[in-house]
């Protein structure tokens, strides 16, 4: 029953003519909506304008490519497609402005397509710092998030940092509470089903944060209640540098062949910091020494202070999982970079590890279910 | 009937044999360096490279990307490209990054001197991304430290103030970092000078350039000037780099004035949009010699320094100036719509017949969008465009017999309507 | 009266026509043979025959252009040109009129924005890949035990297409193979395959600025479910030549016919010979 409101709401929300969105801008008009690219965005910064912040990730296997590609050829991932089909076909009209980041080349590409394509939007690039080390860096993201901000306020209104320190506090509890869920289903996996816990954190895309967190409240109530009994399945960490989502269905798929999924990082913008964000003093600034300092680890992130790979072994130890899953978007080029060092570390940690492509719009799953199960059954009849 | 086939394809003039000359001092220096440890060398990326700041340590260069191009021009990249996918490189990771890593992975060098392990691994991350993950692995693999300068993107029509002053904040971080490293002293003075030998080079480069802009032009700026890119980004700051930039604008001068082309007769004026096919050079340039189709300008000749448009280094800003040749004067670090602009002055100025886009598999920061680049130019402004695809450096990617006709269907067109437009205005001449 | 011929060396099929122009433009004859592993021997049986069928002796014919994939093989050929020049040209003379032209041969598709004397103006070439192709089409039918001939009629039969995640034409087939195990009729699998090219197609005909009228050429333009699924998505009835697959030569044939009538110079004719050594 919970699994079937999930789906509804889920789909409801996901839906490409964006229902939820439209009411939300109907419930009082003259508000405005800023969807944003993968994997991280300043939400607060959205938040605190009075706009609605909405995390788009393609269209899944919602919309056929019928002029997308005629812009971006072959060997470009799906998600980049359909995000402009998305576009070219009308959907992204209750939208008021798009923020991309500097996550790869593909999507940097993108949003200047966007921008020429839909020059009546308000399109901007935020540049997040790949030099986490250097002092000035904190300095710069601020001013490139008080850049964003100015830009805000002329289609939303001013922003005090009262008004963002509140924000703050808002997404630092919606992201408490993720980490608790994410805790609690790597101490009783059989309790926290992965392909429930996906759809209720990919909400977080789509709902105002108020209400986002008061579903994850009332659900971790309804996990923590329940008295599931474990199965013999083993404990994984779904790795995949996640941009482009996998369909609901491989997730199902990967648990029913026998894994309990401890760890991921399907959406890991919505918990991106690994502790809360202070909401005291100058709040870009807290934002943006957050972002050098408190963020987790990540494709899409370049620290040379601390290599990545190390992360995921942590990841792995930390939650006591036997193996890695990389699940990697098709023509994915971070994931396919990072593969290989990550797969170094895990050798040499003894770590076993399943490398497998998908594509957002896939529907028939055969031979990944094959892969998948052979896997597991290797790691049982170890 | 005399045909193209019959012509001089290639430009060769003295200045062609210096250019070797200097690429092959450059890596005997390279070899000596990793023989006896001096003097020290760093590893950059050419797009917004900030050799001035070497000069100010007496470093040299290592260029990845060089040795990338170097193996594939010599066919030799497909190699070290399976050695690297043996290692788990997707087929989709760029071939560039492939063919480096998997000569190291082999110890081998395209033209067979050692290369060093670099002092410093020094990552100008100027919008390409792959860039990022490039050094990542090679300070992993040569167990190298790893420095990021962190270039903000050109997301509005000119860098911040915010911009430039975060890059020469990392720029000193970089200069004590190296001091630490190298032990030696940065010379302020040394730096100043190669800044203002930069500027000097960069003049020269840019009136190379604007010799293209005769008709006929005195040398491809596609193949030739892909070819006399080497020196500028090891030598820009250097005494060689500015003699050697004289003489090559001496030597095309003297052919502009005399009327000289690449061609008996130069059919077509060409802007040309992309790397090019590594590992057929020859054979791709060929396929345009035989139309007589020249470059008059084009995109990658400025990976490493847009220098026609105005911009040049400041000896009396020197950090400043720096900073800004790698924000914004390169053409990696402009966003996609400013590649079209940059296009659009080329058709506009340098009196171009049309556009040729070279899609590559390996590079999406060229590449990606690309047919979005083909309809604003077909579709907004009517100017023929040609797209073709293959890549940079894997030698597995590119079909001959469908790229010459894509290419002769194009010439076809074009010539056809140019001879049906001489005939009208002969025709209305004589009416 | 002037006679003069084009030469097109398809993968699968060469394609000779002759043109006399005596108080008009009209085709004297057309030939049609497999082409087989010797190129230059097809290209000489094609134009043998179809100099044969026009009753003219072969040194009667004043000029010949090859096209096609074989043209640099044609010994007897005076100049040679691409198929996208010769389709943009035949097509205008076949069907007046029209400005854009889709062509899905054997081996590759393309679309050509064709101008008022059926010159190119722009095109778009998917040469790379069976997708959207003959190939495709016939790797469905043997996958499906049919023959290539049957595909287009069943296509038009379906009640329910089928949804065609890919087209690539090596994972398409375990797709019709898991739905024919599922129980899906032929029909709609074929209906389902038709309007995945068809969509493939357009997609890539987008790229150019779709201008009516418009042309079906090339050896698919025979498959009436191809060309109704092509209609379907564009929205829009195509011209369908009976000559079309012969649309090549006669574009050839249009060219070297120009040649001889020498109204215009054009340095078009400064090309590579057809063949090394040729006259």
């Amino acid at each position: 029953m919970f699994s079937e409101l999930f789906e509804r709401t889920f789909d409801n929300c996901s839906a490409l003519h964006f229902p939820s969105v439209r009411e939300w801008k109907l419930a009082d008009p003259g508000r405005k909506v800023i969807a944003y690219f993968p994997v991280y965005a300043p939400v607060e910064l959205i938040h605190a304008a009075g706009m609605l912040p909405v995390g788009l990730s393609g269209a899944g296997d919602r919309l056929d490519i019928q002029h997308a590609d005629a812009r971006f050829g072959s060997f470009i991932c799906s998600i980049v497609k359909t995000t402009l089909e998305m576009g070219l076909a009308g959907h992204l009209e209750p939208f008021d402005g798009f923020l991309f980041s500097t996550i790869c080349d593909s999507a940097r590409n993108l949003c200047f397509v966007m921008k020429r394509n839909f020059p009546q939007m308000y399109v901007d690039f935020l540049h997040l710092p790949h030099n986490p080390s250097s002092p000035a860096a904190a300095q710069f993201l601020a001013e490139e998030y008080r850049r964003i901000l100015t830009e805000l306020e002329r289609l939303g209104g001013e922003v005090d940092d009262g008004a963002l320190h509140r924000s703050i506090a808002l997404y630092n509890g919606n992201r408490a509470l993720i980490r608790e869920l994410y805790q609690l289903r790597s101490r009783s996996p059989q309790q926290v089903p992965t392909s429930e816990l996906y759809q209720l954190i990919r909400l977080g895309n789509f709902l105002p944060v108020e209400q986002h967190t008061a579903l994850l409240e009332a659900t971790l109530a309804e996990f923590q209640s329940r008295n599931t009994k474990p199965r013999d399945s083993i404990r994984i960490v779904v790795e995949g540098s996640f941009c482009e989502q996998p369909p609901l269905t491989l997730i199902r798929l990967v648990e029913d062949a026998g894994c309990y999924i401890v760890d991921d990082d399907f959406v890991i913008g919505q918990s991106w910091f690994e502790s809360d964000v202070p909401t005291e003093g100058d709040p870009l600034l807290t934002l943006a020494k957050s972002y050098l300092d408190r963020s987790v680890y990540s494709s899409v992130r370049h620290d040379f202070r601390k290599p990545r790979w190390d992360g995921l072994v942590d990841k792995v130890r930390r939650n006591q999982a036997g193996a890695v899953l990389f699940l990697i978007a098709k023509f994915c080029e971070p994931a396919y970079f990072d593969y290989v060092p990550y797969k170094q570390e895990l050798d040499r940690a003894g770590i076993p590890h399943l490398q497998l492509e998908f594509e957002e719009k896939s529907f028939t799953f055969d031979r990944l279910r094959t892969e998948i199960e052979t896997f597991v059954e290797s790691l049982v009849f170890d | 009937m005399k045909t193209a086939m019959d012509e001089k394809k290639e430009y060769r003039g003295s200045i062609h044999q210096r250019q070797k000359d200097l690429m092959l001092a450059w890596y005997d220096q390279l070899d000596q360096a990793a023989n006896s440890g001096n003097p020290p060398t760093v590893s950059m990326m050419i797009s917004g490279n900030c050799v001035e700041l070497l000069e100010g340590f007496g470093a040299v260069p290592l260029y990845p990307e060089v040795n990338a191009l170097q193996l594939a021009i010599r066919h030799q990249s497909l190699d070290p490209i399976l050695a690297a996918e043996d290692l788990g490189y997707a087929a989709d990771n760029c071939a560039y990054v492939k063919a480096d890593i998997g000569c190291i992975l082999k110890g081998i060098t395209p033209t067979g001197a050692k290369l060093p392990t670099p002092t410093l691994i020094l990552c100008n991350f100027v919008g390409c991304n792959t860039y990022l993950k490039w050094f990542e692995h090679l300070a992993k693999l040569q167990q190298a430290p790893l420095y990021v300068i962190d270039v903000p993107f050109m997301r509005a029509d000119e860098p911040s103030r915010s911009d430039i002053e975060y890059v020469v904040k990392q720029l000193q971080e970089t200069v004590k970092k190296l001091e630490q490293l190298s032990g030696r002293k940065f010379d302020y003075d040394r730096f100043r000078q190669a800044v203002a030998r930069s500027s000097r080079t960069e003049e020269l480069w840019s009136q190379i350039k604007h010799l293209a802009r005769r008709s006929p032009s005195p040398f491809d700026a596609y193949f030739d000037a892909i070819t006399l890119m080497g020196p500028l980004y090891v030598y820009r700051a250097r005494p060689e780099g500015v003699e050697f930039f004289e003489a090559a604008l001496a030597e095309l001068q003297a052919k502009a004035d005399a009327h000289k082309g690449v061609y008996e007769q130069e059919h077509f004026r060409l802007v040309m949009e992309g790397p090019p096919p590594y590992p057929y050079f020859r054979a791709f340039r060929d396929m345009f010699a035989k139309w007589q189709a020249c470059a008059v300008a084009s995109t990658y000749s400025t990976v490493g320094g847009l220098w026609e448009f105005g911009f040049r280094h400041d000896p009396d800003h020197p950090f400043e100036s720096v900073a800004m040749h790698m924000i914004a004067q390169n053409v990696t670090n402009r966003n996609f719509l400013q590649r079209y602009e940059q296009i659009r002055r080329y058709v506009e100025e340098w009196n171009a017949d049309g556009v040729i886009i070279h899609f590559v598999k390996s590079c999406r920061l060229f590449s990606a969008g690309q047919g979005d680049m083909r309809d604003y130019f077909t579709k907004q402004l009517g100017i023929p465009t040609l797209y073709i695809e293959s890549d940079l450096e894997d030698p597995r990617y590119f079909a001959e017999a469908q790229t010459k006709n894509r290419i002769d269907a194009f010439f076809e067109a074009m010539e056809y309507s140019k001879a049906t437009a001489s005939v009208r205005s002969y025709r209305e001449g004589s009416a | 009266m002037r006679i003069a011929a084009g030469v097109d060396v398809g993968s699968t099929q060469t394609k000779a026509v002759i043109m006399s122009d005596n108080g008009g433009v009209k085709i004297a004859a057309r030939a049609l043979v497999d082409t087989g592993a010797n190129v230059q021997r097809a290209a000489e049986r094609a134009f043998d025959a179809c100099c044969q069928e026009a009753g003219v002796h072969s040194g009667d014919v004043g000029f010949v252009v090859g096209t096609g994939y074989g043209r640099y093989k044609i010994a007897f050929g005076n100049v040679q040109m691409t198929e996208i020049t010769c389709h943009a040209k035949g097509a205008s003379f076949l069907c007046p009129g029209i400005r854009t032209v889709i062509d899905m041969g054997g081996q590759d598709s393309k679309a050509i924005s064709v101008g008022p004397n059926g010159e190119v103006v722009d095109f778009v070439m998917n040469d790379k890949c069976a997708a959207g192709t003959g190939r495709f089409l016939e790797n469905s039918a043997e996958v499906m035990g049919i023959s290539l001939d049957e595909v287009g009629p069943l296509s038009l039969k379906a009640q329910h297409p089928v949804k065609i995640a890919t087209v690539c034409t090596v994972f398409v087939e375990s797709d019709i193979l898991s739905y024919l195990a599922q129980g899906k009729t032929g029909e709609d699998i074929l209906g389902g395959v038709h309007i995945a090219i068809a969509k493939r197609t357009l997609s890539l005909a987008r790229r150019l600025t779709i201008e009516p009228e418009i042309a079906m050429t090339g050896g698919v333009a025979r498959n009436v479910g191809m060309v109704r699924a092509l209609e379907a998505v564009i929205g829009r009835k195509m011209l369908v030549s009976p000559d079309a697959q012969f649309i090549g030569a006669v574009g050839a044939a249009l060219f070297a016919l120009e040649k001889l009538d020498q109204s215009f110079e054009s340095s078009i004719w400064r090309g590579e010979h057809a063949a090394p050594g040729g006259h």
